[in-house]
């Protein structure tokens, strides 16, 4: 709280503050470990929510989506909560097969007995100051929503719902599995 | 589990099934069993196998019972048996358990595990670019991963070394066998009337 012409004003963090306060909060568990494409090297803006967290619990992979996000579900049933990072939604594409044909199905295939909790991060490519163009840019929020039936569709709208989101995720009881989808544009605005 | 036990788990699978008992498809093993029995003498109890939608041998020899095995085909689950008790995984999508095994590898070498994860595919996905990269990064990587190659020539119906024209040469540390598949790709070539 800050006082302003004696009113008291409530500064809430940005955007991007609060997936750094999120990914710093999950860096903390001992069993999570993020992966993906630019998460020890630099290169996108999910990169820079990451500042924090120990290159120890960092694995940086080639590009090869889907088998990224096998990976992913492979470390999970290792007692592993992977956070997986994607950093476009046009990327996340190439990922379709393992998350839908594998992460979404692998409950009712084993009669629930296999619950890898896999988070995922992606983001919806900005288009301010520079516009990505169509295979940067896209937003498949409802596809994704409209076909997932077990891994939870969560848009990141609002700086408020940041932390809490990744929290309920992480603690999440049931072990479901989380897909984040943040908006690049919104890093400068919120 | 020896050779006439195998044998005689799908011959019993196949009276099932063509009594019209099992609303899903199944996926036969035979004219296998020699290789596999030897290759399973290598796989320890806490290993993990990660199978396909032709998995009844590799389940079996993994050490899950047999009664508990039947129940699940009858169910309908033939394509995808899992046991996480037995650390069996299997999926009817191809190539889908590789870059799994990938992970559950890496999970291994994290805590310092001594277990192998021990990945079945057949000839076509062998040629895949996902069997391409997931082996060069478990290589690249010394993940314990092992993988068996097992070879029919056929993918469904289709003949591997035809569309493919002529076959990749196998890497020395991946296993591989050949064998003429006894049962048609699914189903047991008979009528059900269901």
């Amino acid at each position: 709280m800050v006082l302003v012409a004696g009113y008291f004003f409530r500064i809430f963090m940005k955007y991007k503050d609060e997936l750094i306060k999120s990914m710093n909060y999950l860096a903390k568990k001992p069993n999570t470990i993020f992966l993906g494409q630019s998460i020890k090297y630099s290169g996108n803006a999910i990169f820079n929510t990451l500042i924090n967290v120990p290159n120890n619990k960092k694995i940086e992979l080639p590009v090869f989506e889907d088998t990224q996000m096998g990976i992913s579900v492979g470390l999970a049933l290792q007692g592993f909560v992977p956070i997986t990072c994607y950093p476009r939604f046009d990327f996340l594409i190439l990922a379709f097969n393992q998350l839908v044909n594998h992460l979404d199905k692998i409950r009712k295939m084993s009669r629930n007995e296999m619950k890898p909790k896999v988070i995922i991060r992606t983001s919806i490519g900005s288009k301010n100051p520079l516009d990505g163009g169509p295979q940067h840019t896209q937003n498949y929020t409802k596809i994704f929503q409209d076909t997932l039936t077990e891994v939870k569709v969560v848009f990141l709208n609002s700086p408020n719902q940041i932390f809490s989101s990744f929290k309920k995720a992480y603690l999440d009881k049931k072990s479901y599995s989380y897909l984040f989808i943040e908006h690049g544009d919104f890093y400068n605005q919120k | 589990m020896n050779k006439n036990d195998l044998l005689k788990f799908e011959e019993k699978i196949k009276i099932i099934y063509e009594s019209g008992k099992i609303r899903a498809p199944i996926h036969l093993s035979g004219n296998n069993e020699e290789p596999l029995i030897k290759i399973f003498k290598k796989i320890k109890r806490n290993d993990w196998v990660l199978s396909t939608w032709r998995n009844h041998y590799h389940a079996l020899l993994k050490g899950i019972p047999e009664k508990w095995l039947e129940k699940e085909i009858i169910a309908g689950r033939s394509m995808g048996i899992n046991n996480l008790k037995y650390k069996f995984y299997s999926s009817a999508i191809v190539a889908g358990i590789i870059p799994i095994a990938l992970g559950i590898a890496k999970g291994l070498k994290l805590k310092k595990s001594r277990n192998t994860v021990w990945v079945f595919i057949g000839d076509m996905t062998f040629e895949t670019g996902v069997f391409n990269e997931c082996y060069k990064y478990a290589k690249n990587h010394k993940l314990p991963v092992k993988f068996v190659v097992e070879d029919n020539n056929l993918s469904t119906n289709t003949p591997t070394d035809k569309v493919w024209v002529k076959k990749t040469a196998k890497p020395r540390d991946v296993i591989y066998y050949k064998y003429k598949r006894k049962y048609p790709h699914h189903g047991t070539g008979g009528w059900v009337l269901f």
